[in-house]
């Protein structure tokens, strides 16, 4: 195919037909290859005010592009396909398909912060890419990451019991990880636990997990808190409609009931 | 009593200048060629001026009235000037009407033209309504009708500004930067954004030239406060589809082209040389600078000087300037007048 610089092209984008005929004239085959135009024809605004619904990405529409977030970036430094700049400037112009292209890489942020302390406008960059990457999963473009996974098991045990059991933890983000209990690395850890560590604190770690402890009189701080996340999960799922597809699915499925029932 | 100084213009500098002088006793004859006083903050209907957000005719309103009421202050609407002659301390300018007036000096306050659109015509302006510039949405704002589109008079869901439109742009002949247009445009869409909510506002720049203290009062506060959206983008064309105009060019940031459907395209006009410079300059005997302006003789030493003594020039007649320096200027370019007046009254005792 007659095209130089083919390596510059997106290969979705480039199209050939079997058989075509446009205009009397025969464009079928290899040799009327056609390149489908890249022109952005609309902003989204919508996408921006998304992430911006989302903690970490308030201050998103401060971006003015000078790429201090970029230059800064741990990430950036091995991977150069990692551009927060660019994808802030996605977001802010609602190129959603755009921004859908690095969606297995937007998670990889490390949060070492650097922009957050080189960004001249106060866009706390590292927050966008948290909202980002959260969006990316609440919306199903993304499976939970192992980190988000982590977070679930950690929070959910401590709002239950206001206290913090290790072996537990990390049983349940194995299971929910999907990841074999029975690791090399874990199964030696805790042979050598058995080995050095004082009877006495093995025998309190066993017994912790066995009867879960927790913290007295937590019942208030627990039903505060578990009312706080539903709040904020539920603003959140506003901020990305998330509800209203739901209702309208549900909609669609009493409709479908009610027309079977009909039947 | 002394000569008056001969004031050319009543726009900021020139009633800047008629007042200082009357405040400290000078007469001064201030001709005007439209028939009213105020220049192209009234004339040309401004909103709310920068940096004070006062509306233009309460603002120049003002100015006009300590000047036209000062027993001090001739005025001579719907004058020019026809002939200048003489030396420095002792001219003679006759009018239009064919009067002629004695001066110790005389300033220019000639000002500026707004560029005039239709000549891009690949932006669209005369050839779709609704393709308007900064000076025609200071107009719908300071009227209290509202930005609306011209063609149907809906209000606009999304509005673009193209800044630079006859500025920087050789291929015009506009090598300057005129300076306010772009503070003027990041107020422009905080006023569209306050009135119209629903209304989103993208700025498609070059460079934002906010310089001083309008960076973070006006472009910070535009994108932080009103979520104006600014795009590196000279426009290539502005079409239409029948029903929205439709803004083609380069998105620099993504390399990617852009169509974009808009209601308004707002032109962020530029600030001309007067049209009539030529004329002034044969008329007065001063050198115009490169571009088109009144050439200034002297950067640091003589202020406000031009290249004939005792003819002084103050605001946009120079260049590109704002209001608030083209009042300071005509405060300076009082004083140096006054200087001239002081010579003949000397020589007098």
């Amino acid at each position: 195919m007659p095209i130089h610089e083919k390596s510059l092209i997106r290969p979705e984008n480039l199209q050939t037909h079997d058989e075509l005929v446009l205009d009397g004239v025969d464009v079928s085959g290899h040799w009327s290859t056609f390149i489908q135009s890249r022109v952005v024809t609309d902003y989204n605004e919508a996408l921006e005010d998304e992430i911006a619904g989302l903690p970490g990405g308030e201050y998103i529409h401060r971006c003015w592009q000078c790429g201090s977030c970029t230059n800064s970036c741990t990430v950036n430094a091995i991977n150069p396909d990692f551009n927060p700049r660019f994808w802030i400037y996605l977001i802010r112009m609602g190129m959603e398909d755009e921004l859908l292209r690095d969606k297995d890489i937007i998670w990889q942020c490390v949060s070492c912060n650097k922009c957050t302390y080189a960004c001249p406008r106060d866009v706390v960059p590292e927050g966008v890419m948290k909202a980002t990457a959260h969006w990316l999963e609440l919306k199903g473009h993304r499976p939970k990451s192992p980190s988000i996974l982590f977070d679930e098991v950690f929070s959910e045990q401590v709002f239950a019991t206001g206290k913090i059991e290790e072996g537990r933890t990390l049983r349940g983000f194995f299971k929910r990880s999907g990841q074999p209990l029975m690791q090399d690395w874990l199964v030696e850890m805790v042979k050598r636990m058995i080995r050095h560590l004082p009877l006495k604190l093995l025998t309190a770690m066993g017994l912790a997990n066995l009867v879960r402890p927790r913290t007295r009189g937590w019942g208030p701080a627990r039903a505060a808190i578990e009312e706080y996340v539903h709040e904020q999960e539920a603003k959140q799922r506003q901020a990305l409609g998330l509800d209203e597809l739901v209702k309208a699915a549900e909609r669609n499925v009493t409709a479908r009931n009610i027309a079977d029932a009909a039947e | 009593m002394s000569k008056p100084v001969l004031i050319v213009g009543g726009g900021p500098a020139g009633l800047t200048a008629a007042h200082s002088l009357a405040s400290i006793g000078q007469k001064a004859i201030l001709v005007e060629k439209e028939d009213r006083l105020g220049g192209a903050p009234i004339l040309s209907g401004y909103a709310k001026l920068v940096p004070s957000g006062e509306w233009a005719k309460d603002a120049i309103g003002g100015m006009v009235d300590r000047v036209a009421g000062n027993p001090l202050v001739e005025i001579r609407t719907g004058t020019t000037v026809k002939d200048f002659s003489g030396e420095p301390q002792n001219f003679t300018a006759t009018l239009s009407d064919d009067s002629t007036v004695e001066a110790a000096a005389a300033v220019l306050c000639t000002g500026f033209t707004h560029f005039d659109s239709v000549n891009k015509p690949e932006w669209g302006f005369g050839t779709f309504p609704d393709v308007v510039t900064t000076a025609q949405v200071e107009q719908m704002i300071s009227s209290g009708q509202g930005v609306r589109c011209p063609s149907d008079g809906r209000k606009p869901k999304r509005v673009a500004i193209l800044l630079c439109v006859g500025s920087r742009d050789r291929q015009i002949g506009r090598e300057w930067c005129s300076k306010v247009c772009c503070t003027v445009s990041c107020n422009l869409a905080m006023e569209i954004r306050e009135e119209l909510p629903d209304c989103h506002v993208y700025i498609y720049y070059m460079d934002i030239r906010t310089f001083g203290l309008y960076e973070d009062l006006y472009y910070w506060k535009s994108q932080e406060e009103f979520k104006v959206k600014y795009i590196k983008a000279r426009i290539a064309e502005v079409t239409s589809d029948g029903e929205k105009l439709i803004v083609k060019g380069e998105d620099t940031l993504v390399k990617r082209p852009i169509t974009i459907p808009f209601d308004i395209v707002v032109h962020a006009i530029g600030m001309d040389p007067n049209v009539d410079n030529l004329l002034l300059s044969s008329i007065f005997g001063v050198d115009l600078e490169k571009h088109g302006h009144i050439a200034r003789a002297s950067t640091y030493g003589a202020m406000a000087a031009t290249s004939r003594p005792g003819v002084f020039v103050a605001g946009a007649a120079t260049g590109p300037e704002t209001i608030d320096d083209s009042i300071a200027q005509g405060q300076g370019a009082a004083m140096a007048a006054y200087a001239d007046v002081c010579a003949v009254k000397a020589a007098e005792e």
